[in-house]
């Protein structure tokens, strides 16, 4: 062996890995980010699921008379909070969900008691876990336990075996598809252009449309063939463990409703493999496909991972949100409790979304970027002079999240103004300075700075102002946020000891926020993805980094929507400033409504004046666009 | 006298503010081998993906057969050939060739008798059931051409088609190239192989940093510039005042 031949290739290997932007960014950015945003989410998600659950009583029915179900009885009604007792009730009642727990009493021997409960069902589980929690309570300490219980599930082995397979399966399922739709998808787009045959396809008699509709079609073939075979796979494995440990098993597999549940493949493979190939379409090559597509295949699991632990129910906007429809439908199957209303939206949400990402994908193919000239080609032949591009967006978002992160959040927690100066003015404003003094771009420039016309100010105003409303009420709609988390951003916004007036707060949460989040997200970030995405593309997906920057489950939704309302008002007035404008009343209207309590009386509306309110908003908010929109198209940003 | 069968007119394409051709007008009737010549970056490919559908056009027109160069029917009349053309290597030629014969409207039948009647004249018969990952380059570049020309177009672009072949290969694409030109094909050929161009075109244009300099039989215009070569043209022509072209 010669060290020095080893050296010198390990350096030179080195060298040549760390060259590579798109290396580091997998290596290092995408986990540094992502993992820390999921897990984030993750436990947001639990937790609110958790209060939610907590919030919600369990409906309780005694059966049986005597001094002991009296005594039951006034313990339960001591806790009105947990338990909302049901004048009757039966076993029936508890297997169909009609009622959490029926205790039924033994007349003859005082304290003797059964709870029959639905062993497959969470808050049938939380009801008996209550109330046993009351029993353990109900005698003084050193005295005998009064009550003496007996539990029995009313759920079939079957269905408890379905249970404890839709913990796990259908998450299982999704991400095997998932994996399964990645390469294929990788090599049908950037591969075929890598291979050089892109261009003899592309000038043959074939409609994009058609031929994106064929890759889509092979990678989903592709894709569900994996989530087949995986699931043949576990199912012979749990054949083997079943048949291992035959006599300990107390639970039966349903495999009617294990072999029904993997229907949800052929849908998931669709969808995935739609997304999958649009977005490899618009990469040049293999490896920059595979960057691509990483960051998205952690965002498709959030759903489906947030639907398999948040014990959410298929049932309203929940239904419709792809992905997570997908694992709780499967876990519908599973159980033996899906609704043709579940597979309905679950099948339709999941079709539209595919026809949109193909429509996309087929977009992209029509688009002279895949045989145009690199832009790094067209420099190289005296072309334009340094911008903000679309990688230099994501590594300036990955920076200002990791930042914030483990730097500036653990500053926020001990000193909340303090923390979030700092984050605002070091993490974001600074770091666009830095950026701008390092790219060789003057500070305007790399924000996208002019000065906007007055009536464009004035929409933003307008914009700014109505647009909460709205945003607020369709976000409570469809992701409503737990009355205890509400009171806690409450309380951090408005300091009930009167520590910060009103002003001091509009300087630190209207105010700096809307010029140093501006600065970054409507600023380089919604600059650079404009040289990649088209407009509506770009403000969509820099309003999902926003969104995602608050790192809140609960403001995602409005944030988001909020970022889509600054990301047109940047784009249609060619100025960063009426997005400022707009960002501060948004936040100043929220402010003062919550110093005034007015929030509070918004929840006690009812359905027709939330309308009228909701109505209001949005047509204020449209005259504010229309304003910015007279005011004169800037296309400088 | 039937028109042209290629047209670029006053085509000019640009990438954001950088212009890659500029004005550029041909016109290609059948029977005849156009060769457009340049250095690297000159346009030639921009130009040539103009007439093959790949790019439209900023300003001016892109034309094949009297039809817009982005139409089906246009497409339907078009063999695209270019050098860094890539086969599926997982695919056997014959796969590939079937898959283009369906693409452009042949049924099976066709498709098989084309075949059998490609094969001999491109020595395909002994490699038209391997995977294309194992077939060397001359021999990938038997089936790109087998590809181009399975529907019988009446227009065949080429774009730098002889880049990376040895001696023979070479020869035997310009034989090729000769024989489509004889079967009444209007053929458009770039390549920076001046010699190549002389022995090959009917006509040249020059093109340097997208705008045509000079075009007309390489007699004609070796004469203009008063050059004994067209490489020694192309240079007289392309000169700067700095020296450098």
């Amino acid at each position: 062996m010669n060290p020095r031949h080893v050296f010198l290739t390990f350096a030179k290997e080195l060298r040549e890995a760390l060259r590579d932007r798109r290396t580091l960014a997998i290596m290092i950015l995408l986990p540094l980010v992502v993992y820390p945003m999921l897990s984030m989410l993750a436990a947001q998600v639990a937790t609110g699921r958790e209060k939610q659950r907590e919030e919600r009583p369990s409906t309780i029915a005694l059966t049986g008379k005597g001094p002991s179900r009296d005594a039951l009885a006034a313990e339960v009604l001591k806790n009105t909070t947990i338990f909302v007792l049901l004048p009757a009730g039966s076993p029936g009642d508890v297997e169909r969900g009609r009622l959490d727990l029926l205790v039924e009493l033994d007349p003859q021997d005082f304290g003797k008691l059964t709870m029959i409960y639905d062993g497959s069902r969470d808050e049938s589980r939380s009801a008996e876990e209550r109330l046993d929690g009351i029993l353990a309570k109900s005698f003084p300490d050193g005295c005998a336990p009064r009550f003496a219980a007996h539990k029995r599930s009313v759920a079939p082995q079957a269905r408890l075996g379905g249970y404890l397979l839709s913990k796990a399966l259908p998450l299982f399922v999704v991400l095997m598809v998932l994996l399964g739709a990645f390469y294929p998808a990788v090599d049908v787009t950037a591969g075929e252009r890598e291979r050089g045959t892109l261009e003899t396809v592309l000038c043959s008699p074939i409609r994009r449309f058609d031929l994106m509709l064929g890759k889509v079609l092979a990678v989903a073939a592709l894709a569900a063939l994996t989530g087949v075979l995986n699931l043949a796979s576990m199912a012979i494995t749990l054949i083997q463990i079943l048949r291992l440990a035959a006599q300990n098993v107390v639970v039966d597999i349903p495999w009617g409703h294990a072999v029904l549940s993997s229907l949800v493949i052929f849908p998931a493979a669709l969808l995935f493999a739609a997304a999958f190939v649009a977005l490899g379409a618009t990469a040049r090559t293999f490896k920059e496909a595979q960057t691509l597509l990483l960051p998205v295949y952690f965002l498709t699991v959030a759903p489906a991972m947030a639907g398999a632990i948040g014990e959410y129910q298929l049932a309203g906007i929940v239904a419709w949100i792809p992905g997570m429809n997908i694992t709780l439908f499967a876990r519908d199957l599973l159980v033996g409790r899906a609704t043709w209303s579940g597979g309905l939206c679950t099948l339709a949400s999941t079709l539209l979304l595919s026809a949109a990402a193909l429509a996309a994908a087929a977009r992209v193919y029509d688009s002279e970027r895949l045989v145009a000239p690199t832009p790094r080609r067209l420099r190289a032949s005296g072309g334009a002079a340094r911008t903000t591009k679309a990688g230099d967006a994501l590594v300036l978002f990955a920076l200002a999240f990791l930042m914030l992160y483990f730097v500036f959040l653990p500053i926020e927690q001990r000193h909340f103004a303090s923390g979030l100066l700092v984050a605002e003015w070091v993490g974001l404003f600074g770091l666009v300075w830095l950026f701008a003094r390092m790219s060789g771009q003057t500070f305007k420039s790399a924000l996208g700075f002019a000065r906007p016309r007055p009536r464009a100010v004035l929409g933003a105003a307008l914009a700014g102002c109505s647009a909460w409303a709205a945003v607020a009420i369709f976000s409570e709609w469809i992701l409503p946020v737990p009355k205890q988390l509400l009171e806690d951003l409450r309380k951090s916004l408005i300091p009930t000891d009167g520590s910060r007036g009103v002003v001091a707060t509009l300087l630190l949460v209207a105010a700096s926020p809307a010029i140093c989040e501006e600065c970054l997200f409507r600023g380089p970030i919604l600059r650079g993805l404009r040289t990649r995405l088209g407009a509506v593309a770009s403000v969509f997906v820099a309003a999902a980094l926003f969104g995602l920057f608050h790192l809140d489950l609960y403001r995602l939704i409005p944030t988001t929507i909020l970022g889509v309302l600054l990301g047109f008002l940047a784009l249609e007035s060619g100025s960063i400033v009426p997005s400022m404008v707009a960002h501060f009343c948004n936040n100043a209207m929220l402010i003062t409504l919550a110093s005034l309590h007015l929030d509070r009386q918004m929840e006690t509306l009812g359905h027709r004046a939330l309308t009228l309110v909701v109505v209001a908003s949005l047509t204020l908010t449209a005259a504010g666009l229309a304003l910015v929109r007279g005011a004169g198209h800037k296309p400088e940003v | 006298m039937p028109g042209p069968l290629a047209v670029l007119d006053s085509a000019s394409k640009s990438f954001g503010d950088v212009f890659a051709v500029v004005e550029l007008s041909l016109s290609i009737p059948g029977g005849e081998i156009y060769g457009l010549l340049g250095p690297n970056g000159a346009g030639k490919t921009t130009a040539l993906r103009m007439l093959a559908g790949l790019l439209a056009p900023s300003y001016g027109s892109a034309r094949v057969a009297g039809h817009d160069a982005n139409t089906t029917f246009a497409k339907r009349q078009l063999g695209y050939l270019s050098g860094s053309t890539g086969l599926s290597g997982r695919l056997t030629p014959r796969e590939v060739l079937d898959y283009f014969g369906q693409i452009h409207g042949l049924s099976r039948v066709e498709i098989g008798k084309r075949v059998a009647q490609l094969a001999p004249m491109l020595a395909l018969d002994v490699i038209l059931d391997r995977r294309c990952e194992a077939l060397s380059t001359g021999e990938r570049q038997r089936v790109s051409i087998a590809r181009a020309v399975l529907h019988d177009p009446s227009v065949l672009i080429l774009d730098e088609p002889t880049s990376g072949l040895d001696v023979l290969a070479s020869r035997f694409m310009r034989d090729f190239v000769r024989a489509e030109r004889a079967r009444g094909k209007a053929v458009l050929f770039s390549t920076h192989y001046l010699a190549e161009a002389e022995l090959l075109c009917d006509r040249i244009g020059f093109l340097h940093h997208g705008r045509l300099l000079v075009e007309g039989p390489p007699s004609e215009i070796r004469g203009q510039t008063g050059k004994s070569s067209l490489e020694e043209a192309f240079l007289a022509l392309t000169e700067e005042p700095g020296g450098a072209p």
